[in-house]
């Protein structure tokens, strides 16, 4: 399976987020298939861990953590709980040494932890030799966090866990130059279905939390969780939803929480209007002026 | 390093302006396509003058304002439709064909044959008004890639000058699509249009450019059905020192500066 890191909570200013909040975006983000989700010191005081919990946190001064959830075989052998719904999960250190690296500077990286950055021009370079070249590097853990700096972050990723990679950060949305998650997730299962387990059916709700907490719309046309992009204007495009949606359609828009609308515009045809009468129980006669 | 010189394709005009809400002018119309022929993009869509009356008139006046781009004109296969491209005035007439059999059963409720019959008689009609062919696979990346084949060297019998790639519905991956444009028979200018469904529009452009492909298709802002299509500032972006598409990223920008209250009238619509 592919480890997949969210980053989202630690890039933006979380000071008004209630406990509530907190433990919904995470109890969302494991939802739809995130492995792991990294947080802030002062995010993790918030989310109510006992009292050893917090010794690690000293321990481990500023650095983040990675709160993960157990499997049901870990909790029934008797592994430290908490109440619902955090008994289900734990913390662990981020214990990856990010590097950001340019193409040239491929080093060795020898039984170590790392995650690297960067590598934003990386599509329009020979991809293949050198993911080839990292995954030969000797690393225990390498993960991969490509710079969306270019607009190519998610076919980075994508090709990334294509080629063997097993673990890729990003962020929901692309407000933070990660990887945006919800295309990353789509993309492992259209791409990969066996490496993926999620339910991206709560990518909806999680937007309108994440618009919520962030202060920011997410755009209308955001591929994956934009909210306008199962609306269906064209005629011609109409006339194929219509008959069938796989025609105009890359995946049923309840995979994501979303619903398809037949919308009229400038661009809207016969098919269109008569759908629209019938759907409001008007007679085509009705909208023919006499 | 070279840049490789490569060429754009705008559909703004077209596929952009199929995003639900988005209507543009006739003025409107031509104040884009003046900018874009200003900025050095090579071939613009300008519309599908089957539409109507309007979009023929935006059509001729778009033909007359723009110096050196060449003018498309989309065309269904349909007799009709390409008559009014070629009455119109455009300079490369543009036959989009369903090339998946999702398409062709579901959508045209055809066979195959029939549509490579139909082809052919669109094919004529063009040639007759001594125009330029050129050839779009609608739904090629869910198409079966014999058919793919077919009717690519069906086009090139045809005369079209260039064959259009659509991944229609966005799912490709840029690894599959380099496999693909890659395999494409020779000797026919390819040009890539991709969405942008999984986010991986101008990945997967750049892929396809990276294979063989002539052209890529792009719009300004990215708008257009669904996620959109392959955003020509973020190509532009992406490929800086490594394509030459002949037009410059900072122009471009100053450019959508001014033309952002023309695309987007509701600011619900960027939000």
């Amino acid at each position: 399976m592919v480890t997949i890191i969210d980053r989202t909570l630690t890039t933006f200013n979380t000071a008004g987020m209630t406990t509530r909040d907190l433990n919904h975006f995470c109890d969302l983000l494991f939802t739809c298939g995130v492995t792991k989700i990294e947080l802030t010191p002062d995010l993790v005081s918030r989310l109510g861990f006992p009292a050893n919990a917090c010794g690690l946190k000293q321990w481990l001064g500023n650095r983040n953590f990675f709160l993960t959830q157990l499997h049901p075989e870990s909790l029934a052998s008797g592994s430290p709980g908490m109440n619902e719904p955090k008994s289900l999960w734990k913390l662990e250190p981020n214990d990856l040494v990010q590097k950001n690296i340019s193409v040239g500077q491929l080093d060795s990286y020898q039984h170590q932890k790392i995650r690297i950055t960067g590598l934003e021009d990386l599509m329009t370079r020979d991809y293949p030799s050198i993911f080839k070249a990292l995954l030969g590097s000797g690393a225990q853990t390498l993960d991969l966090c490509p710079s969306n700096q270019q607009h190519c972050a998610t076919a980075i990723a994508l090709e990334w866990v294509l080629a063997g990679g097993t673990s890729i950060s990003c962020g929901f949305t692309n407000h933070h130059n990660f990887p945006p998650l919800e295309e990353v997730l789509m993309g492992l299962k259209l791409h990969l279905p066996h490496t993926f387990s999620g339910d991206l059916s709560v990518l909806s709700e999680l937007r309108h939390l994440y618009e919520a907490l962030a202060g920011q719309p997410v755009a209308k046309m955001k591929a994956i969780i934009g909210a306008d992009i199962f609306k269906v204007e064209s005629g011609i495009h109409v006339d194929g939803v219509l008959k069938n949606p796989r025609t105009y359609e890359p995946f049923n828009p309840q995979t994501v929480g979303n619903q398809r609308e037949i919308v009229l515009g400038k661009h809207s045809g016969r098919k269109s209007l008569l759908y629209k009468l019938n759907d409001s129980d008007l007679s085509e006669s009705m909208a023919i002026p006499s | 390093m070279t840049s490789k010189q490569k060429y754009i394709v705008d559909t703004t005009l077209r596929d952009g302006e199929q995003s639900p809400g988005m209507a543009f002018s006739v003025r409107e119309k031509v104040t884009i396509a003046k900018s874009l022929d200003a900025l050095g993009v090579t071939r613009i869509e300008a519309g599908t003058p089957a539409m109507g009356k309007e979009e023929c008139r935006a059509f001729e006046k778009i033909k007359l304002a723009c110096k050196k781009a060449q003018i498309i004109g989309w065309n269904r296969m349909s007799l009709s439709d390409i008559d009014q491209s070629i009455g119109c005035g455009a300079d490369i007439i543009h036959v989009c064909v369903p090339a998946s059999d999702l398409l062709i059963r579901e959508k045209l409720r055809q066979s195959r044959s029939q549509v490579l019959e139909t082809l052919s008689t669109c094919a004529a009609a063009i040639h007759t008004a001594k125009r330029e062919l050129t050839i779009g696979l609608e739904d090629a990346s869910r198409a079966d890639w014999d058919f793919v084949v077919k009717l690519v060297e069906t086009a090139r019998d045809l005369g079209a000058t260039t064959l259009r790639f659509s991944d229609t519905v966005g799912i490709m991956s840029p690894s599959l699509c380099k496999a693909t444009i890659s395999r494409i028979p020779p000797n026919i200018d390819i040009e890539v249009h991709m969405h942008n469904d999984l986010g991986m529009a101008v990945a997967n452009s750049i892929q396809g450019l990276r294979c063989g492909a002539k052209y890529a298709d792009s719009t300004l802002f990215g708008i257009g059905e669904r996620a959109g299509n392959c955003n020509l500032e973020h190509l532009l972006i992406a490929t800086q020192g490594q394509l030459d598409f002949g037009i410059s990223l900072e122009e471009l920008q100053w450019c959508q500066t001014d033309l952002k209250s023309i695309i987007y009238k509701s600011k619900l619509l960027y939000a």
